[in-house]
């Protein structure tokens, strides 16, 4: 035990720690905050499938020799919000849009990099951040992304909370329903970009469903669920790093399965309740 | 209405269909034309190179991997199985590097297409460093699929990053040519020997340069593929991933591990691999204040390279410059 924690102590002199905690909680609250709207709406999956359009708008900024972030944020604003058209105007089931644009983005992405004639940097190394490997400016845009989530998670709560529930009913109660729904798929498509280029898109997809889920197993309330799934979203990043860090393991992976664990547990502690 | 589509839609297929095979057939007489040459397509950077500095202008040599797409994660396109199809010698560099290959090598046609294992004679390492019989070329698939990335656990398939394997390489690639055009066969010999004494020359530099430096320890932030290099010059080499799989993420203590080594021996530069955005590198240089240097693992090259006409050579002497500067004056720092 003791050893444990000079080992955990050691391991927080190192900057990359520092940061990879740092970075982990702000992505973590973000993802954890819009995912119980997602997982709500039904659209869970969209984290994966914003990540496999992001392939796409990688491929379009290499090409272009552009920065691959400042590209994606607006065409994967443009894509979120084709999935909510998709899901509205086509009448197609929330996972049915998102499949397709994923599996558009993949299929655009492969084009470009055909056509391009191939690329200085490897696409895959732009796309699979590390949750190790944050930089200082990376940091700084983490920190202003969480402020900006929770400003509109604030701001627009009770909306949020209207249409996750009932659309029709927020729609007579003169709620500007598309508007907000808007305003969360481009606050979505903001935090999964960043997301991805931080700590990769295994992790970011995970951390959108996974706190989420697990929250809305056992709160009572929605504000409690918000509270609950950002708080287990916090610990599964400071505990998966920490194990990962003792036990030698891929941090983004122990992560994951932390959370894995947590739901777990949750869903056995709403089991024993009921 | 809905008939009138349906059937458009089968007309439009239908003269879609009609278009394709004209176009086959034109592209059928273009490449009568060029027959002259050999049209020799590689899998890695290193087999394409050894083939255009062999085969000079007697070959058109084609490199299969598109530049700066990572060799693990490549898939062939239709079009590239059709290319190797029509290709008169298809280089591959085994299975633990390029497991797609040996689905294309199940359906090429053996007596139109010479296929050439580059590593035919290598001893392969072993991830810890021991040497074992480099895997044949499947002949019939007796074995099926699995048992034969069973074989390939464990070993190292960069190969390539030691000359004498790269002297094999160039052997292995100047039969299958002079076997294919019999009447080139001294040519092609000749310049295979002549790049050959290229190689050694780059192994004596490699030699003289680096058995003087002290410290040895090589803080590489990249995948494992500089096995055989290490081995060969005694140098140990520290990276934060587990194990060789390309897909491994770097596990945070062992980038603790890197850290503190170097502040351990004073190292001042970091490694890089090739191509892959350098970010563990970046991690690691920011926390010991250390500058980041490239090895170039050869896979593959970027598009710039690729202009620029880069070769294996220079690829060796730019990393042997790097090691030289990585590793400081000889005697310093020792460990």
């Amino acid at each position: 035990m003791h050893q444990m924690i000079s080992e955990l102590v050691e391991a927080l002199q190192y900057t990359f720690i520092q940061r990879a905690l740092i970075a982990g909680c702000l992505i973590a609250v973000c993802c954890s905050f819009l995912g119980v709207f997602l997982v709500l709406r039904k659209l869970s999956m969209i984290g994966d499938g914003l990540s496999h359009a992001a392939f796409a708008t990688v491929a379009f900024a290499l090409l272009l020799n552009q920065s691959p972030l400042l590209v994606s944020i607006p065409l994967l604003m443009l894509a979120s919000v084709a999935i909510y058209a998709l899901n509205k105007k086509a009448n197609l089931y929330g996972d049915a849009a998102i499949g397709m644009i994923a599996g558009t983005g993949i299929a655009l992405g492969v084009l470009l990099a055909s056509i391009s004639g191939g690329f200085n940097v490897d696409l895959f190394s732009y796309l699979f951040g590390s949750i190790l490997a944050v930089g200082k400016e990376e940091l700084y845009a983490a920190m202003f992304l969480c402020a900006a989530v929770i400003s509109v998670v604030a701001l627009f709560y009770n909306e949020l909370f209207s249409i996750s529930y009932d659309e029709e009913f927020a729609e007579v109660n003169g709620i500007e329903v598309k508007r907000v729904n808007v305003l969360l798929m481009f606050t979505t498509s903001i935090t999964i970009a960043l997301g991805i280029r931080l700590v990769g898109t295994m992790l970011i997809s995970s951390l959108i469903i996974f706190p989420a889920v697990t929250a809305l197993q056992i709160s009572s309330s929605f504000k409690k669920a918000l509270i609950l799934s950002a708080s287990v979203a916090v610990f599964s990043v400071i505990s998966g790093i920490f194990a990962a860090y003792l036990l030698d393991f891929p941090a983004g992976a122990t992560i994951v399965l932390m959370n894995a664990l947590l739901f777990i547990i949750s869903f056995i502690i709403r089991r024993i309740k009921s | 209405m809905k008939r009138n589509f349906s059937l458009l839609l089968f007309l439009a297929s239908l003269s879609l269909l009609v278009f394709a095979a004209c176009g086959k057939e034109n592209e059928e007489n273009t490449s009568n034309l060029e027959k002259e040459k050999i049209k020799v397509i590689a899998t890695l950077f290193p087999s394409y190179d050894f083939a255009r500095q062999i085969g000079r202008d007697k070959v058109e040599v084609k490199l299969l991997l598109p530049p700066g797409i990572e060799a693990h994660s490549f898939e062939p396109t239709p079009k590239d199985i059709s290319a190797i199809n029509k290709a008169d010698i298809f280089i591959f560099t085994g299975g633990a590097m390029e497991p797609w290959s040996l689905d294309i090598i199940a359906g090429i046609d053996r007596k139109k297409t010479i296929v050439v294992d580059a590593g035919k004679g290598i001893k392969l390492l072993s991830i810890s460093g021991e040497a074992e019989d480099a895997e044949e070329l499947p002949e019939e698939k007796e074995h099926g699929e699995e048992e034969h990335h069973h074989n390939h656990a464990g070993k190292d398939p960069h190969f390539w990053m030691d000359f004498d394997n790269a002297k094999k390489m160039v052997d292995n690639i100047a039969s299958a040519l002079a076997e294919k055009d019999p009447a080139g066969k001294d040519f092609y010999l000749k310049n295979a020997d002549d790049y050959k004494a290229k190689l050694d020359s780059m192994d004596e530099d490699y030699r003289s340069s680096l058995d003087k430096r002290r410290p040895r320890t090589i803080i590489y932030a990249g995948h494992f593929a500089l096995g055989y290099m290490a081995k060969r010059y005694g140098l140990k080499l520290i990276f934060p991933y587990k194990g060789s799989s390309p897909n491994s993420e770097p596990t945070p203590k062992r980038i603790a591990y890197l850290i503190k080594t170097m502040k351990e021996t004073g190292s001042k530069y970091v490694y890089h691999e090739e191509l892959l955005e350098p970010r563990a590198a970046k991690v690691i240089a920011e926390q010991t204040g250390a500058k980041i240097l490239l090895l170039h693992g050869a896979h593959n090259v970027s598009k710039k390279e690729i202009k620029d006409g880069t070769t294996y050579l220079d690829i060796m002497r730019t990393n042997l410059d790097n090691l030289k500067t990585g590793l400081g004056e000889e005697g310093k720092n020792e460990l």
